[in-house]
């Protein structure tokens, strides 16, 4: 009997050989497994062959759309500055998209950053990928050598350990508050589309939050953040982030401090989800790349909630839906503005 | 030998003398440097903290030098040293890899003088490894389960406690002080015996890498087919670097707030795109892979060619925390294999 | 009045201001042409536009020991480049909010419309906030130190 996710690997390793045989793409984008249980390897195949090397697991996490705007890049005839665009249709890359990663192509598509018509994008429907580090908190962090993986069970094995888990204990917390599984935007589906997902308590963890007193929220934060190495491995990790000049590196002004004091550290993660703002899509890569535990989703998934509270809208649902922070309405919610509260007041 | 009471009322003693630090769980579980607290034993778990021991030789930030941004004043932009002293530092649990990254840190800051005030204020107490971790391979690149290169004092863990080894004359002095401690038993000797003799089976075999690297020819590993494969995962965030116990490159910087002024040296990583960019707007590691090269080209090839040994101690920590999972233990034998 | 209940009293806080060219700027000077009497707390950094302020300027004002920021531009409608104040409302309304998330007091970031003819409420705006934020004493947690 086979999985889901080795029946899903088949056939997109069919699929992706398929589309650089036929030269449709020149390379494709996925994952491969490495030397470490539950740390996949995004992969790019750039030969029929290589697509052998392609694997679908529960420990797909880094968000492959990260890839695409280079990637698409260094396939374009070389060019100086002047030159004239380059004739005729540029090679294009086949890649694989859950959900959120279609989403944030979307986005990108918005943005600039890659053409939808250089993309061939094999959607697969989410059943939600597994934290690692939820599997090592669970065993004690201890040394991992490897993990069977079945549909509802995880087996994980080290010198002296062999603990079977279930899969939806240790699901990632973004994946745990998902609605949208599907992808947006594909050109060939591995399996059907889910639907959207009903769930009641889509917020829960911002809301808990929210709840706190402004001093325990302060508290709940720098306590969050104060680990930071500022290794900006959430930032590179992130789809979103693509400016050529990262706010860390500006230097006239500066921004924020280079190392780990407290004061600077906060303000990173601030600005860092700030610019996230109505364009994330809660894809947890950021979390999963945080080598120290962070949960700064937490902050961007805040920020995703307040959009959709004051504007309605969720970033990468639909082409035609412009980004909620680069448009308005003429009547959008402006009681946080002072004149107007006090306005209020005096009526 | 000292049993584990006997071992803490000897930390308890030289609290006194000494800030002790060791490894220790947070509330998430990950184990990494903290202050020990009275009482508090280190965090014997097998592997390395997830931070290495750089940050106290090599602090994130370190001060340089202070001085007064108010213009027009007496004094204002003459440097003088800071003013911030600290207790000479004890670092207990240290494992041997992590101690001999001091020892290798040292070649290239052999004049520094920041590093060699921060060695001379830390004492070192190690903890043999009895058992290693999948991702451990002290033993490719020179070192050993039971090293002592760059320790003060190494304690060997046997049943009831420690035995305490002393490796340089202030981790004689600090071993006497324990006092005579108790008798190790038949049993404890024979364990200590075995830890000596026999390295943990999880460890790789031993190679002699830094001789065979060294003969490479440069450029051919330097254009060696693989790295662009190898580059196409990273993201080139710093975690590697940061975690790394022998990456050492630094970034200076002033910063000058409301009157006052400081130079300080931070930690920087040759995945940033702000390493090595020229003034001119130019950057010779200006894209992806050639960053990645630098970090293992310099590990591997660069600083053994200058220095001897591999810049690299085997702790895993880079394997172990790669979001990517980019494990230099492949890039090696792809080194070897060109 | 005990020593440090005075000293709260007499301690003025540090407001950065940052005010669109085309209307609360003239507000201000309208304010001061007018001799309306408002607290010395603002300092003021003129903008083109609300349009202009982004997250950033707003989190360098606090971490370099601003008690407060106030950031006012045109009324919606108003606007000279037609929709910088509109682009601005949606960000500043989410970052107000995002900051609040992250424990920083709701009066410590402050925004307004106010016209280049209204100096009497530039007056009672520059008045509430630095009332607030002495309400709140002086910031601390995004403050730089060394």
């Amino acid at each position: 009997m086979t999985t889901a996710n080795e029946r899903i690997t088949q056939e997109l390793r069919q699929r992706a050989r398929q589309l650089l045989e036929s030269g449709q793409v020149a390379a494709f984008v996925g994952y491969t497994s490495g030397s470490m249980p539950m740390v996949m390897q995004p992969f790019v195949a750039r030969t029929p062959e290589e697509t052998d090397r392609l694997e679908w697991n529960s420990f797909c996490v880094l968000n492959l759309a990260n890839y695409l705007p280079a990637l698409l890049k260094s396939l374009e005839p070389p060019r100086r500055p002047g030159d004239p665009p380059p004739e005729g249709p540029l090679p294009k890359v086949g890649v694989v998209a859950t959900g959120c990663w279609s989403r944030n192509m979307v986005v990108q598509i918005q943005e600039n950053q890659v053409q939808r018509e250089r993309l061939v994008i094999i959607g697969i429907s989410s059943r939600g990928m597994v934290d690692r580090k939820k599997v090592l908190g669970l065993v004690g962090h201890a040394d991992v050598t490897s993990v069977k993986e079945d549909d509802n069970s995880l087996l994980v094995k080290g010198p002296g350990l062999e603990q079977e888990i279930n899969r939806w204990d240790v699901i990632r917390d973004n994946c745990a508050c998902c609605v949208h599984p599907d992808p947006v935007i594909f050109d060939h589906m591995i399996g059907d589309l889910k639907g959207e997902r009903k769930l009641g308590e889509r917020f829960k963890q911002v809301e808990e939050i929210e709840n706190m007193s402004v001093q325990a929220r302060w508290e709940w934060f720098t306590s969050e953040i104060d680990s930071c190495i500022r290794c900006y491995a959430c930032r590179n990790a992130c789809p979103l982030c693509y400016c050529p000049t990262c706010f860390v590196d500006d230097s006239r002004p500066q921004w924020v401090g280079k190392s780990i004091e407290p004061v600077d550290t906060a303000i990173f993660h601030i600005i860092r989800a700030y610019h996230c703002a109505g364009r994330c899509t809660d894809c947890g890569s950021c979390e999963s790349a945080c080598p120290m535990g962070i949960r700064m989703r937490i902050l961007t998934k805040k920020l995703q909630k307040d959009v959709l509270e004051l504007y309605g809208t969720e970033a990468g649902m639909s082409l035609d839906t412009p980004l909620p922070l680069s448009t308005y309405k003429l009547d959008d919610p402006q009681d946080f503005v002072l004149t107007e509260s006090l306005k209020g007041e005096k009526k | 030998m000292l049993d584990k009471a006997g071992f803490e009322d000897w930390l308890r003693e030289l609290a006194g003398q000494f800030e002790i630090f060791g490894p220790k769980a947070n509330d998430r579980g990950i184990v990494n440097w903290q202050k020990l607290n009275e009482g508090e034993l280190p965090d014997e778990r097998p592997g390395v903290p997830k931070g290495s021991i750089k940050t106290f030789f090599f602090p994130q930030p370190e001060t340089l030098l202070e001085f007064s941004a108010r213009p027009g004043t007496e004094d204002a932009f003459i440097p003088h040293e800071p003013g911030t002293e600290h207790k000479p530092r004890l670092v207990v649990g240290v494992r041997p890899c992590d101690a001999r990254s001091v020892v290798l840190n040292a070649m290239p800051y052999e004049d520094d003088p920041y590093f060699h005030k921060n060695r001379q204020n830390v004492v070192l107490i190690g903890l043999a490894c009895r058992q290693g971790c999948s991702t451990c391979f002290c033993t490719w690149t020179g070192g050993s389960p039971v090293g002592t290169e760059g320790l003060d004092i190494l304690a060997y863990p046997v049943s009831r406690g420690y035995v305490l080894e002393p490796v340089t004359e202030r981790g004689a002095s600090l071993v006497e002080s324990a006092g005579p401690g108790n008798d190790a038993t038949g049993a404890e000797l024979k364990e200590l015996e075995e830890i000596r003799s026999k390295a943990p089976s999880s460890l790789p075999e031993t190679m002699e890498l830094a001789p065979r690297l060294r003969e490479k020819g440069l450029m051919d590993l330097y254009n060696a087919p693989f790295w662009q494969q190898l580059s196409d995962s990273c993201i080139n965030c710093g975690t590697c670097t940061f975690l790394c116990p022998t990456c050492y490159c630094f970034d200076i910087q002033d910063e000058t707030l409301r009157g006052k002024g400081r130079r300080i040296r931070y930690w920087d990583s040759c995945m940033f795109p702000l390493f090595t960019l020229h003034a001119s707007g130019h950057n010779p590691r200006g894209e992806k892979v050639k960053r990645v090269r630098n970090r293992f080209m310099h590990k591997l090839k660069y600083f053994p060619e200058r220095f001897g040994p591999l810049s690299c101690v085997g702790c895993g920590r880079c394997v172990r925390d790669c979001p990517v999972n980019i494990d230099i233990r492949q890039v090696i034998n792809e080194l070897l294999a060109t | 009045m005990s020593d440090i209940a005075k000293k709260q009293a007499e301690w003025q806080p540090k407001i950065i201001a940052f005010l669109c060219n085309w209307c609360s700027y003239a507000g201000a000077d309208l304010a001061g042409v007018s001799r309306y009497q408002y607290p010395p707390s603002l300092r003021i950094v003129r903008v083109p536009c609300s349009g202009r302020v982004s997250a950033n300027m707003i989190l360098d004002a606090l971490r370099s020991g601003a008690d407060g920021v106030l950031v006012s531009g045109c009324h919606p409608g108003d606007c000279h480049y037609i929709s910088g104040n509109y682009y601005a409302r949606r960000r500043f309304a989410v970052l107000k909010r995002f900051l609040e998330f992250v424990g920083i007091e709701p009066d410590r970031v402050n925004f307004s419309w106010i016209s280049a003819s209204e100096g009497e409420q530039f007056a009672e705006v520059a008045t509430e906030v630095t009332e607030r934020v002495k309400k709140l004493g002086p910031a601390r947690h995004l403050v730089k130190e060394f």
